[in-house]
């Protein structure tokens, strides 16, 4: 028997010893796992809900419970501050042989920069979890327990990403989140623009994973290994020998950044993200604003060393920033679906981070991740509270006046707040954050950055436009409203079939959430002025988090990173209009924000009919028409990849079918399989019986196989002498 | 215990078959479990875990003047695919209570002799059965196919049965060739045990000559795989096969063929093999982006999933040729992921053609709102197939994929393919979710189609039955455990690999093929 157990020991037991790993697992840390597994309990007790067919609202309140937990656990992380270090959970794929190994483990690497995006993806997804709860309550007992699933689905892939300790774990993050994400947008399955929705996220996703693969492929052929730690210890080193000299260690950076341009929305694969906003609004809030699309933010911060190693990428990400910025703000400006402009000012926002990694200033990306995060998620969760007051209505040509309605004013006073920050208001949170990305576009060089930072400052006066276009017509003004059509998959019909159509106001875990992190986007501005540990370094808190971790290793003569050769020579330092830009984008920005502000005012609340007029003015002269319709039709670029892309792959795919049947199959294949038979009629007609037509044949094939034999003996002994 | 698990399965079937007929489904469900067990009682008492050694073996002597000694035996990588077989049968024979209803004796008689042969396969250690098991495999389906399957049935069996017989008597011709060049060499004693046979081709034989024998071999087990262009008849049996013979086609025969590629091909012309690796992989890779594209034009559910496999068993071809232990761990994974999740697919298709009687993505739709337990199985499943990293498929096709694209670069990772075979065959993986999110969109999402109507006859609830359901839940914890422990196969058979590669690594070491040199060859479509 025991040597039974012992053989059922070794089948399950890894064989060949796994070396020693010299990095040491505290066991005294084994709670740490548990910010990975809460979410991953909260699935299983939700799916064990759907199962049973639960009717009340327990789903929520265990994910809430959980991912609570998760929040603090990392808050006490955070609070231990200390130096990078790797926790084992379990070993996942190993794969040994002589004279090398591939190693991917289930394990983390906890550095300043996990604990900065963890604060807020398990914070934020408590809260927003909280809001879902009475948001999802029509569904109860129906999707209810599939909607919180999908979320701590999504909670455990985010986690996964941000903790992982090799590439492989945050590739599983990866698709993971990119799975939650097809789940929560295709929730109401039903509606056929939902479930489209939900592939096309998926299927530009994969363009984008598939990039990553690569990058892993490459990056562990080059460096032998897909460990953080191990990694940046080889770069340190200079211990690795491309394998394809030529070009190896220069492609890493540019597939690493397909994949993030697919995560987090950037050209040319951002077209999925607008299409998301068929998923519940609280799922736009968590994943498609606040922290799946900063994944790809989080990436290239993760690989930056890589990035350095081959400085000419660094300017792609930030001319596709700065483009992406400046394009999704023109068309969020022409949009009418207060969904979608936020969500077009999400790419346009994941724009300007990518301007700011470019422009070498992980610090001010990381800063504005951290505070959109706030502010973005407050506004989509105050779109989530109307449409969930007005039956889904979403046109902010059909409601007017909330601020003036009975139980709105917290919705609309804290999307003031979130519309201040991402106008970049003076003070706010996005104004810092913003401001660190727009002053190092001049200050570093790179082809034509100058260039970019006038994009980005006309990009940021749209933003201010058109982001209080919407608090203009939606919150300010006469009080006026029409409830939308669809009900969001609930039961709402009793409610407005044959009486009038009463708003209902959010109650209290709406209202409380959008108060909390209302204040989380105020509050987001604290850390700029928190102390530095490092003299001379400026941007607080969020800049130490960056510098103590991978995302600044290498930065050369970078001035938020000290130590290196700071600043270098004050010729190296670019300059806007004459002044150091540091100094000079306070007042910029803050004078292009307030300008855009004050459009919006005037022609979306003081003289709303002057924005109609414009807008007949542009469409009525042939050379101006092209403008509005080009940016309400998206610019056209859904239809561009249909007819260049999907298009002549589904035309292959017919071809290819064609091929199959009718040359593959039908020719070659069932062809020779007729062959014997069509060999057999050419000598059917030998067998006619006849007597003599036999006797010709018989002597003729005799004649024929005495030829023959001739033949083979002229050619055998032919092939012999010579 | 070797013989004990190809006889039980005959012994089983020949009882059924005098066995009264409303017994023969328990009677075949009884006999498959009671296998299951002994295979994982052999797997307990198996010493080769870890090791490359053959374990369980025995032999039975049958004309010895003539080298005929039936041998049988296991190493890890075999014993792991016997394992999957007993494991896929049980369920194949549940899934089948409700749809077989006509002959019920001989279907299950027919199904546990297939289990025979493919068992027997595995377990073969010379060449002589394996043939014939080889062969025999063809004789079950050909029935299953024949008699239970749908409206085309006749032809598919027919094509079936001929295309791969076809393919086979090209790899007996090899086989011949090679034990009479043994014998030649041996001063005419005849011998058909694999590993002599294999240490003779490896060694004895001239390039030219490997690479004839590599061209017969191929010709057969590439048809089984199948390997583009070969696949044509696949599609065919696939779709107007019985659900449990799809199942197993999938599952098991079309590992009959790469795993004779592991066990053959790689081992006996390892010269020829690196010589000929890049057209091999190129087709696989024509075979990947091929079949998906054909897969996205579909409307035939079953036939999309069938295409799928063509698809999928490009990856695993891929990995074998990379001639790496990653590759072919991986490939042995792929092997067995396929069989799990594409296999799973197959049976959920069966459930649901036997409640709406159609399989036209046209007429379907919204199935989610009517089956929720299904639709759960259902996309949990395709993701499996799809990838998604967690899930087994993901571990396999990475491996593949990472070894292709090693395989070939300077310095610790020689091999022949490189990055470009791994860039394009990962384009697979894009396809992949197209078409099969396409499909789940079509089919589980979306409204419900008011023409679809459940039909009462079949005896079956709208939604998924226990049985139904049990036949599902193994499949779907080896899915997820597969894939978080990868390691219960990659490390149990890395020493076998190990061996089996190691004749490769000394021709790489004679002819590292330089890094510049290989970026000059390695272009897409450039393999000379």
């Amino acid at each position: 028997m025991i040597d039974v157990t012992l053989q059922l020991a070794r089948i399950i037991q890894a064989m060949p010893p796994v070396p020693a790993s010299e990095v040491v697992t505290d066991t005294g840390q084994w709670w740490i796992g548990f910010i990975l597994w809460c979410p991953l309990i909260s699935l299983v007790l939700c799916g064990l809900c759907a199962a049973c067919r639960v009717k009340s609202k327990l789903p929520a309140w265990i994910t809430v419970f959980s991912l609570a937990i998760s929040f603090v656990l990392t808050l006490l992380l955070a609070s231990m501050d200390s130096p990078p270090e790797r926790v084992e959970l379990f070993k996942w794929i190993n794969v040994h042989w002589d004279g090398g190994s591939f190693v991917a483990n289930f394990a983390f690497y906890i550095d300043s920069l996990t604990i900065l995006w963890m604060s807020f993806v398990t914070g934020l997804g408590a809260l927003i979890a909280l809001y879902a709860s009475e948001y999802m309550e029509p569904d109860v007992g129906r999707g209810y327990s599939r909607f919180f699933a999908g979320i701590s689905v999504f909670l455990f892939a985010m986690i996964c990403l941000v903790m992982g300790d090799n590439l492989l774990m945050l590739y599983l993050g990866w698709e993971g989140v990119g799975f939650a994400s097809y789940w929560l947008i295709g929730y109401y399955y039903q509606k056929p623009q939902a479930v489209a929705a939900a592939k096309k996220a998926f299927i530009v996703n994969r363009i984008g994973d598939l990039g990553l693969a690569l990058a892993i492929y490459l990056i562990w052929s080059t460096f032998g290994t897909i460990q953080y730690n191990e990694l940046i210890s080889v770069l340190d080193a200079g211990t690795y020998s491309p394998v394809y000299e030529n070009w190896s260690v220069q492609a890493i950076p540019y597939l690493l950044m397909l994949a993030a341009f697919g995560k987090s929305a950037q050209l040319p694969l951002y077209v999925w993200l607008p299409d998301a906003m068929e998923g519940p609004t609280p799922v736009s809030a968590l994943i498609h604003a606040a922290t799946m699309v900063t994944a790809g933010v989080y990436l290239v911060a993760r690989m930056y060393p890589f990035f350095l190693l081959a400085p000419e990428s660094l300017h792609v990400v930030a001319w596709v920033g700065g483009l992406t910025a400046l394009l999704a703000a023109t068309i969020g400006m022409a949009q009418y679906d207060i969904k979608r402009i936020f969500a077009y000012s999400t790419i346009s926002q994941l724009g300007y981070m990518f301007l700011g990694l470019g422009v070498l200033t992980t610090y001010g990306a990381a800063y504005h991740v951290f505070t959109h995060a706030f502010f973005k998620a407050v506004l989509f969760l105050t779109c989530g509270a109307i449409m969930h007051g007005f039956a889904g209505q979403l046109d902010l040509r059909k409601i007017s006046g909330l601020r003036r309605m009975k139980g709105w004013r917290i919705v609309s006073w804290t999307m003031f707040i979130g519309c201040l920050c991402l106008a970049g208001f003076p003070l706010t949170s996005g104004y810092f954050s913003k401001d660190a990305i727009l002053a190092e576009a001049f200050v570093s060089h790179g082809p034509g950055f100058e260039v970019l930072g006038w994009i980005a400052i006309f990009t940021a006066f749209l933003t201010a436009y058109y982001t209080f276009r919407v608090w203009c017509r939606v919150c300010a003004g006469e009080v006026r409203y029409e409830p939308g059509d669809e009900h969001h998959g609930d039961d709402h019909d009793a409610e407005t079939h044959g009486r009038e159509f009463h708003p209902h106001a959010p109650r209290f875990a709406i209202n409380i959430v959008l108060l909390l992190i209302a204040a989380g986007a105020l509050l987001a501005a604290v850390p700029y002025f928190m102390g530095n540990e490092v003299e001379h370094a400026t941007g607080g808190w969020v800049a130490d988090m960056v510098n103590d971790s991978t995302a600044a290793t290498g930065v050369p003569g970078h001035p938020e990173h000290p130590g290196t050769a700071a600043h270098g020579a004050e010729a190296h330092h670019g300059s806007i209009l004459g002044m150091d830009p540091h100094v000079a984008m306070y007042s910029i920005s803050a004078c292009v924000g307030g300008l855009g502000l004050l459009l919006a005012f005037w022609l979306h609340l003081w003289r709303r009919q002057d924005a109609d007029r414009l807008r007949s003015w542009l469409l009525s002269r042939f050379w101006t028409r092209w403008l509005p319709v080009a940016m309400e039709n998206k610019w056209y670029v859904d239809e561009i990849y249909h007819a260049f892309i999907r298009a002549p792959l589904w035309l292959f795919g017919h071809i290819f079918y064609a091929i199959d049947r009718y040359i593959i199959d039908g020719l070659l294949v069932d062809g020779t399989a007729r062959l014997p038979r069509l060999l057999a009629r050419c000598f059917q007609p030998l067998q006619n019986g006849m007597l003599q037509s036999y006797a010709v044949t018989m002597a003729g094939g005799a004649v024929l196989i005495a030829l023959l034999m001739l033949l083979m003996l002229q050619f055998f002994t032919g092939g012999s002498v010579s | 215990m070797s013989w004990l698990l190809i006889l039980l399965p005959l012994l089983g079937s020949m009882v059924i078959i005098v066995s009264p007929g409303r017994l023969a489904k328990q009677l075949a469900l009884v006999t498959s479990l009671v296998v299951l067990g002994v295979s994982v009682a052999a797997a307990v008492v198996f010493d080769g875990w870890g090791r490359g050694t053959w374990e369980l073996t025995s032999s039975v002597e049958w004309v010895k003047e003539w080298g005929l000694v039936l041998q049988v035996g296991a190493d890890s990588v075999s014993l792991i695919l016997v394992l999957l077989t007993t494991f896929l049968m049980p369920l194949a024979i549940l899934g089948s209570f409700n749809a077989i209803q006509s002959r019920t004796k001989e279907y299950y008689g027919w199904l546990l002799g297939l289990q025979a042969a493919m068992t027997g396969v595995f377990l073969a250690q010379d060449l002589v059965l394996f043939y014939v098991c080889f062969e025999f495999t063809l004789v079950p389906m050909f029935f299953i196919i024949a008699i239970w399957g749908s409206k085309n049935r006749a032809h598919a069996s027919v094509k079936f049965l001929i295309y791969t017989f076809t393919g086979s008597l090209i790899t007996l011709a090899g086989f011949l060739t090679l034990a009479w060049s043994y014998a030649q060499a041996n001063g005419g004693v005849w011998s058909f045990e694999i590993a002599a046979l294999t240490n003779h081709a490896a060694s004895a034989l001239s390039l030219h000559e490997q690479a004839w024998l590599l061209l017969a071999l191929l010709i057969g087990f590439g048809v089984k795989v199948p390997l583009f262009p070969v696949h044509t008849w696949l599609p065919l049996a696939h779709t107007e096969a019985p659900t449990a013979g799809s199942v197993l086609l999938a599952g098991i025969l079309l590992k009959l063929g790469t795993y004779g590629l592991y066990r053959f091909v790689l081992p006996m012309c390892p010269e020829a093999v690196v010589e000929w690796a890049p057209i091999v992989a190129i087709l696989s890779i024509i075979g990947i982006l091929y079949a998906a594209l054909v897969c996205w034009v579909q409307t035939d559910v079953k036939k999309l999933v069938a295409y799928s496999s063509v698809s999928h068993l490009g990856f695993c071809v891929l990995g074998l040729f990379a001639l790496n232990p990653m590759g072919v761990e991986g490939s042995i994974l792929y092997m067995i992921n396929h069989g799990l999740s594409t296999g799973a697919l197959f049976f959920l298709i069966g459930m649901m053609y036997e409640r709406y009687h159609t399989r036209d993505m046209g007429e379907l739709g919204g199935l989610a709102r009517t089956m929720p337990i299904w639709a759960t199985f259902m996309v949990f499943f395709v993701l499996s197939s799809i990838g998604l990293p967690g899930l087994n498929g993901f571990v396999s096709e990475f491996l593949c994929l990472i070894a292709a694209f090693t395989a070939g670069g300077s310095g610790a990772y020689p091999g022949v393919l490189g990055p470009w075979y791994a860039a394009i065959a990962a384009l697979g993986m894009v396809l992949a979710a197209m078409y099969l999110l396409i499909m789940v969109g079509k089919v589980v999402f979306g409204p419900t189609k008011a023409t679809l109507r459940h039909d009462e006859q079949s005896g079956l609830p709208v939604d998924l039955t226990v049985r139904e359901i049990t036949v599902l839940v193994p499949l779907a914890v080896g899915c997820i455990v597969l894939g978080i422990q990868p390691d219960l196969v990659i490390d149990n058979t890395a020493t076998a690999v190990a061996d089996t590669l190691a004749v490769y690594q000394g021709i790489f070491e004679e002819s590292m093929p330089g890094a510049a040199a290989f970026v000059e060859t390695a272009l897409p479509g450039g393999a000379r």
